[in-house]
């Protein structure tokens, strides 16, 4: 058993007092994160500098407690949620800019800067951070470079990767070393690569260079109103069939168009099955031009009606109803289960079609809204959870839309991650040999199994060879999740 | 020196597994293009992937196509090209796809096309010791465990054979000019600034080369821009790009990487009291920070490039010609080395050929 006491007095030492904590309350307040699943932990540690960081991975390796990094705790799969002994190591109060360097068209940050706060910090200069994740108000990058964020821009624009030049990592063994460069091309295998979307299992990321975007000269945002979902997810494949990538192709269903109007009133028509909110950007010539070939695809599958937004205002408030429409579901039910999957975009219709049947099966209200454009299906599940019976069939109805997309040639998560909530599916896509070379990663990166335990991969996975080397029985032994930790 | 053809990806494995019990040490081979890439590593054997070159799936709509490694770069332009698609790598037709991710090579229109490793959604690979394994999805954005798609490229074949890749493709711009002007570093700088959306802006000593790309409308206005800043002496349209590549005719090439605002303190400026090394031609891509530099030989100067390199926070390997890619440590390099003992247990695949005598 680990001496947590002891631990904690170490903390204390070097980051402070105040910057550790172990009463019940914030103990039982970091036991999760933005998912379903519940945990537990024995320590919850925020440090302001990389050194900081460097000493709670030093008192973790000593006492050998896991650790779990957080961001915000936005995350949607458990991805933070810590089990057993626990030391949370909350990065929201590293949250500097350190630098924005336009000849470069980079910026330095900590990993708690919130990703809208970069954003706004750069707009000035004419630039932009791509990557937009719905919760882009409160989540961090340090969270989006773990769970490799997406967004609505990332259709034109790449997800997370594609966005981040360079990490700051401390590993597991506390030593910090820098993953890729702000040039183009560094030294070594891509372990920038494997850290992003890494959900915290190989180390902590304690700053990130951050690719800037030069805002387009002109923008279109259009609204298009479709009565039958069919034709709407239709659309989709026409308008990138057509050889068009918008800038943004969301889709929101009546169920997501009913609660974000009473909530955002952004003029959505209430009567429409479906709509898709699609962005254009470029130079004014392309943005004519693809508006055009949009507007086409749309009248090919019956469009009602297409409103083009007027100016800025109009536009952010047709983008306000499509970021809030988390939120305003809270008007259907008190819970909600939000599913992250992807599906080839010519499978929408039918995997759309399925999951509706899904749900009414279970009884339980389903509504849509997605990056359609990307095949990213965000089924978001309605309920109350007081009502005895309902997590059962939730969870079943959850269970059922992850095979439903599995099995049209889908991904069990486009942008969320796997965390807690989706590692029992990964044998659905891995066979136990790739999950053994991914074991091998986390085994290069983390020998004694300790960053992030019980995440990602399901419980069988083990890098072989290399096990017999190093020895993972611990690592092994760390990742059978103790009774009771599920909600 | 022992050469192997497989036929699939199962005897792919099977002469992996081989090699691994016999300990003899191969060099992964696709089309040749990039071998000079590396250090020199001693070998028992070439196995040439050029057998795998079968079409897997490729559906326009989905802008995914998904090919055996030994696919010929130009080959898959042919496909891509009845879709009215194209995956943007540039290599030589004679390029293997396989070769090309291993090697993690530069196309000139990274500026607009970002580096080759954004485009591989999905991989099988064969390690070391035979194992076939699979990485990603077929779906244009995936999170699912660890992208081991990510560490093999660029790895140039040292922690194992990739033997099949899904691509994310994209759409052929319906207009492609390339544009020359005079001018060199200085005239290309304000090109980047003033020109919406270059695809790519090539600065060489005497002139700069402009590629446009997207609708007509677009690329008539971007000339426009082009030509108030430096007159135009050449446009073409569906030219190739560059028009030429003059570091080509040298005997060494370095493809230098720096931060892209350090291109010209790399090429031109006093620097420091280093000696300044005798630069051939060279081609730099502005807004990207790769410069491939023409050297006569590699010796004193590739030594000299590469401190100027080092010093502003840069690399310089060699593409082409002895040279090998220099004597920067990877970081992490505890990490890279359980990497390759995983991967490659036996250490039968161009042991020495990476980074850090990997």
């Amino acid at each position: 058993m680990a001496d947590v006491d002891a631990a904690r007095r170490e903390l204390e030492e070097a980051l402070g007092t105040t910057e550790v904590l172990s009463d019940p309350l914030a103990l039982t307040l970091y036991a999760r994160d933005a998912a379903m699943v519940e945990g537990g932990c024995a320590l919850v540690a925020f440090p302001h500098t990389v050194e900081d960081v460097v000493a709670c991975m030093q008192v973790a390796a000593r006492h050998a407690l896991p650790v779990v990094p957080r961001g915000s705790g936005t995350g949607l799969a458990g991805g933070a949620t810590p089990i057993g002994d626990a030391l949370v190591v909350v990065t929201s109060k590293m949250d500097r800019i350190l630098e924005v360097r336009p000849e470069d068209r980079l910026a330095w940050v900590e990993p708690g800067v919130l990703n809208l706060d970069l954003a706004k910090a750069v707009a000035p200069l004419g630039f932009t951070y791509a990557p937009d994740p719905s919760s882009q108000q409160t989540c961090s990058i340090g969270g989006n470079v773990n769970t490799n964020a997406g967004g609505p821009h990332c259709l034109a624009y790449g997800v997370t990767s594609s966005h981040v030049l360079a990490v700051d990592v401390v590993l597991p063994d506390g030593t910090v070393e820098r993953f890729g460069s702000e040039a183009p091309e560094a030294p070594g295998y891509d372990l920038r690569g494997i850290l992003i979307g890494s959900e915290g299992t190989l180390g902590i990321v304690v700053g990130a260079c951050v690719r800037l975007t030069p805002e387009p000269p002109a923008v279109r945002t259009m609204l298009l109103d479709f009565s039958a979902v069919k034709d709407c997810a239709a659309t989709v494949s026409s308008i990138i069939a057509g050889g068009v990538v918008p800038a943004a192709v969301e889709m929101m269903d009546h169920g997501i168009i009913v609660a974000a109007e009473s909530f955002a009133h952004a003029g959505y028509p209430t009567t429409a099955a479906a709509v898709l909110l699609v962005e254009v950007d470029g130079l004014p010539e392309a943005v004519e031009a693809q508006s055009r070939a949009v507007e086409n695809a749309a009248r090919d599958h019956g469009v009602r009606t297409i409103r083009v937004a007027a100016d800025d205002a109009e536009r952010a408030l047709l983008w306000k109803g499509r970021k809030s429409a988390f939120g305003a579901v809270a008007q259907i039910a008190p819970h909600y289960h939000l599913h992250d999957c992807v599906v080839p975009r010519s499978k929408l219709v039918d995997v759309l079609a399925g999951v509706y049947e899904i749900a009414g099966r279970h009884d339980i209200i389903v509504t849509n809204v997605f990056h359609a454009g990307d095949g990213n299906l965000h089924p978001l599940l309605s309920f109350d959870r007081r009502i005895p019976g309902t997590l059962e069939r939730v969870l079943s109805a959850s269970e059922q839309i992850v095979r439903l997309c599995v099995n049209n040639g889908g991904s069990l998560s486009g942008e969320h991650g796997i965390g807690l909530e989706k590692r029992d599916f990964m044998p659905l896509m891995f066979s136990e040999v790739d999950l053994g070379a991914q074991a091998c990663v986390r085994a290069a990166f983390d020998p004694e199994g300790r960053m992030n335990p019980h995440k990602v991969l399901p419980a069988g996975a083990r890098c072989g060879d290399f096990a017999m080397a190093r020895g993972t029985d611990a690592a092994q032994a760390a990742q059978s999740i103790p009774e009771g930790s599920w909600i | 020196m022992d050469l192997i053809h497989p036929m699939d990806k199962l005897e792919v494995a099977e002469a992996l597994r081989q090699a691994t019990a016999d300990r003899k040490r191969l060099l992964v081979m696709g089309g040749r293009t990039h071998v000079d890439k590396g250090e020199p590593c001693e070998v028992d054997a070439e196995l040439w992937t050029t057998q795998l070159d079968g079409l897997v799936a490729y559906e326009p709509a989905e802008m995914i196509a998904v090919v055996e490694a030994g696919m010929r770069v130009g080959e898959l332009d042919r496909i891509l090209w009845d879709g009215g698609q194209e995956w943007p790598c540039d290599a030589p037709p004679r390029a293997t796809v396989g070769g090309v991710i291993a090697a993690a090579a530069t196309s000139p229109r990274r500026l607009r096309v970002g580096p080759i490793r954004d485009t591989v959604i999905e991989m099988e690979v064969v390690t070391g010791d035979g194992r076939l394994v699979r990485s990603g999805a077929r779906t244009v954005k995936s999170v699912t465990g660890y992208d081991l798609h990510k560490l093999m490229t660029g790895s140039l074949g040292t922690l194992g054979v990739i033997v099949q890749v899904a691509l994310k493709v994209r759409p052929r711009p319906r207009s492609r000019r390339s544009v020359r002007v005079a001018g060199g570093l200085e005239v290309g700088r304000r090109l980047l600034d003033a020109v919406p959306g270059p695809t790519a802006v090539l600065a060489m000593p005497e002139v700069v080369e402009l590629r446009l790309e997207g609708w007509p409308e677009e690329t008539e206005r971007q000339v426009e821009a082009t030509d108030r800043v430096a007159p135009v002496t050449v446009v073409t349209e569906e030219g190739a790009f560059p028009f030429e590549r003059p570091w080509e005719a040298s005997a060494v090439i370095a493809e230098a990487a720096v931060p892209p605002s350090r291109l010209a303190e790399f090429l031109t400026r006093p620097f420091h009291d280093l000696p300044g090394p005798h630069l051939g031609s060279w081609g730099a891509l502005l807004g990207v920070g790769i410069a491939w530099v023409g050297l006569s030989s590699s010796d004193g100067d590739l030594e000299a490039l590469r401190t100027r390199a080092h010093a502003l926070g840069g690399i310089a390997p060699v593409v082409k010609g002895p040279g090998g890619l220099g004597n920067d440590v990877p970081p992490g390099l505890d990490v890279h080395r359980r990497l390759k003992a995983s991967f490659d247990p036996a250490g039968v695949l161009a042991p020495g050929r990476f980074w850090g005598g990997i």
